[in-house]
């Protein structure tokens, strides 16, 4: 019996692994080189670009930047962050247009473009395909 | 049509011109999205129900549905909206949204649904000037753009509760952050009139005035509602005269139930938790008016779980009401020759009052979603009318039977964009 569970602990144990490691493997959230945040958590973050929130835990202006529609990444991000589907995330836009509560983070077409209004935007958030990290923006850390 | 409706006409065109002339050009550009946004939303249903003697339909202001009028009906929840949103600077905006649908007339000419002109003194603090929706029930606000909720339509045992769904005036709302709590807090004071179907006249809401509370903790969200308001009905008013004539017993009943200048509350608490796998969400709403409408209650609990893109759903709801009869005038105390009369008004306010809605349904449907904003869905519904009542169904026919059970399918298509 202890040998037999302690199988399913390792098996379990490994599995849990490799599955945070897929989860983290695709998607980063980015910020400027030069802004001063580093560390979110994922509810911060869901919070932000579910339009729950317009600032930084620290108070400064935070400017959501979404991927395209369709973009897997963009899918990822969202199931990740939030728990949501792309058609949940249709619908509580929707929720919010229509009352004339806002309109959704701005979209941009590809990582690249993405990466060029983080760059020179300090208060902009984004996320990116983990292979499209460079130097030019700040992954966070989830806190 | 009538006065509330020129109002808002004109309110309508000044907020666009509002949009038309402010100055499109120099934008600190990056990250701001374009100053106009256009939005859109559809429904396109079919409706089938078993009783054969009275329409099934989605709301006290249609004028029939599906049943007597039509064994298929696209009435009951097809509609169109088109909206306009102008950001016209980071803090000044200005909403216009049209729908067409089924109106009390059976026309589908376009009604302006939001027409509002909106200032962020704080990025926590709006005030708005202008037609809002009321914020009732957890879904009031977009209970017209069907892709953001999982039904074919909210349960009408809540939803059909108030006869008074919009405000042209002013609201004003305070969100906050404690902690993972997101609050927000809401007060709206104005006025509204809306027709009824079949010569039921207007409903006016005058001095409308409620708060709302909302609070978000991370899958789970909490809705509460205080609604008061001073309501009109002039369609019922020659009854309530009727009895004023009779003395001090007809000047009882008149002041018990007559709809003038009436004060009429709605109180409402709903929460929802939708953790993403699936979603539980309940409602319940009481209306407490002194006028024919008297109490009522009504509550539903709901719960779906998603496979993919198929979601399956249940539902139970439920709806009470308080005296669906009143013996009226004694008839032995009144003259002779008023006997008749007599009798004639309290057919009259019998009638009025067994209109109430006192029902409960079950539910079960589907959701697919067809595209990124596009979904289908199936409901069927089976509901079980209380003693006396019609429940929510119209357009009575003399063959109705009072008390029975119906059975209502539905398929719709629903779109955003």
């Amino acid at each position: 019996m202890p040998t037999i569970s302690h199988a399913g602990l390792v098996i379990s144990g490994l599995i849990l692994c490799l599955s945070t490691a897929i989860a983290k493997a695709q998607v980063d959230v980015v910020v400027a080189a030069r802004s001063p945040i580093t560390q979110l958590s994922k509810d911060q973050v869901a919070d932000i670009f579910l339009g729950k929130t317009s600032r930084f835990p620290d108070g400064s202006q935070a400017v959501p930047i979404d991927q395209i529609e369709g973009a897997a990444v963009r899918d990822e991000f969202y199931r990740e962050f939030a728990d949501k589907s792309p058609a949940q995330i249709k619908a509580h836009w929707s929720k919010i247009i229509f009352t004339g509560r806002g309109q959704p983070p701005r979209e941009v077409s590809n990582s690249i473009e993405l990466k060029k209004l983080i760059a020179n935007n300090p208060h902009a958030i984004g996320y990116i395909e983990q292979s499209q990290v460079d130097d030019s923006v700040k992954v966070l850390l989830e806190k | 049509m009538n006065g509330f409706g020129r109002v808002s006409h004109k309110f309508a065109c000044f907020v666009l011109l509002v949009m038309a002339l402010s100055p499109c050009g120099a934008r600190a550009a990056d990250s701001t999205p374009s100053m106009f946004s256009f939005n859109g939303f559809g429904t396109a249903g079919l409706v089938h129900s078993s009783e054969k003697q009275a329409d099934y339909t989605s709301s006290i202001v249609k004028p029939n549905g599906a049943g007597y009028s039509h064994a298929w009906s696209a009435d009951v929840d097809s509609l169109l909206g088109a909206q306009v949103t102008a950001n016209l600077t980071p803090q000044l905006s200005a909403v216009l949204q049209v729908i067409a649908e089924q109106n009390y007339d059976n026309t589908y000419r376009p009604h302006v649904e939001w027409a509002n002109i909106g200032y962020q003194l704080t990025p926590e603090f709006t005030v708005r000037v202008g037609r809002t929706v009321l914020p009732t029930f957890l879904f009031s606000g977009t209970r017209k753009v069907a892709y953001t909720y999982p039904w074919v339509r909210p349960p009408a045992e809540i939803y059909g509760r108030v006869p008074v769904t919009s405000s042209d005036g002013v609201d004003a709302r305070y969100r906050f952050h404690t902690g993972d709590f997101t609050h927000a807090v809401q007060a709206n004071y104005g006025g509204s009139e809306q027709s009824l179907p079949g010569g039921g006249g207007t409903v006016k809401a005058e001095r409308a005035w409620g708060i709302t509370y909302t609070v978000d903790y991370h899958a789970t969200t909490v809705h509460l509602a205080y609604q008061r308001t001073t309501l009109t009905l002039e369609s019922v008013k020659p009854i309530f005269d009727g009895f004023r004539l009779f003395g001090p017993q007809g000047i009882a009943i008149a002041d018990q139930y007559d709809a003038q200048n009436k004060p009429m509350s709605i109180m409402a608490a709903g929460a929802t938790y939708d953790p993403g796998k699936y979603f539980v969400t309940a409602e319940w709403g009481r209306t407490k008016s002194r006028s024919f409408l008297g109490k009522g209650t009504g509550w539903y609990a709901s719960g779906g779980y998603r496979f993919g893109k198929f979601t399956p759903y249940i539902t139970y709801a439920r709806a009470t009401a308080d005296n669906l009869s009143d013996p009226g005038l004694n008839l032995t105390t009144v003259p002779l020759f008023l006997v008749g009369t007599a009798a004639g008004l309290n057919a009259a306010l019998n009638s009025i009052l067994s209109q109430k809605v006192v029902q409960n349904t079950l539910s079960v449907g589907g959701r697919w979603e067809l595209t990124q904003s596009t979904a289908f869905k199936l409901q069927y519904d089976h509901t079980d009318i209380g003693a006396g009542s019609p429940g929510v169904l119209t357009n009575l026919q003399p063959g109705f039977q009072r008390g029975g059970k119906v059975n209502v399918i539905s398929a719709t298509i629903d779109w955003v964009f």
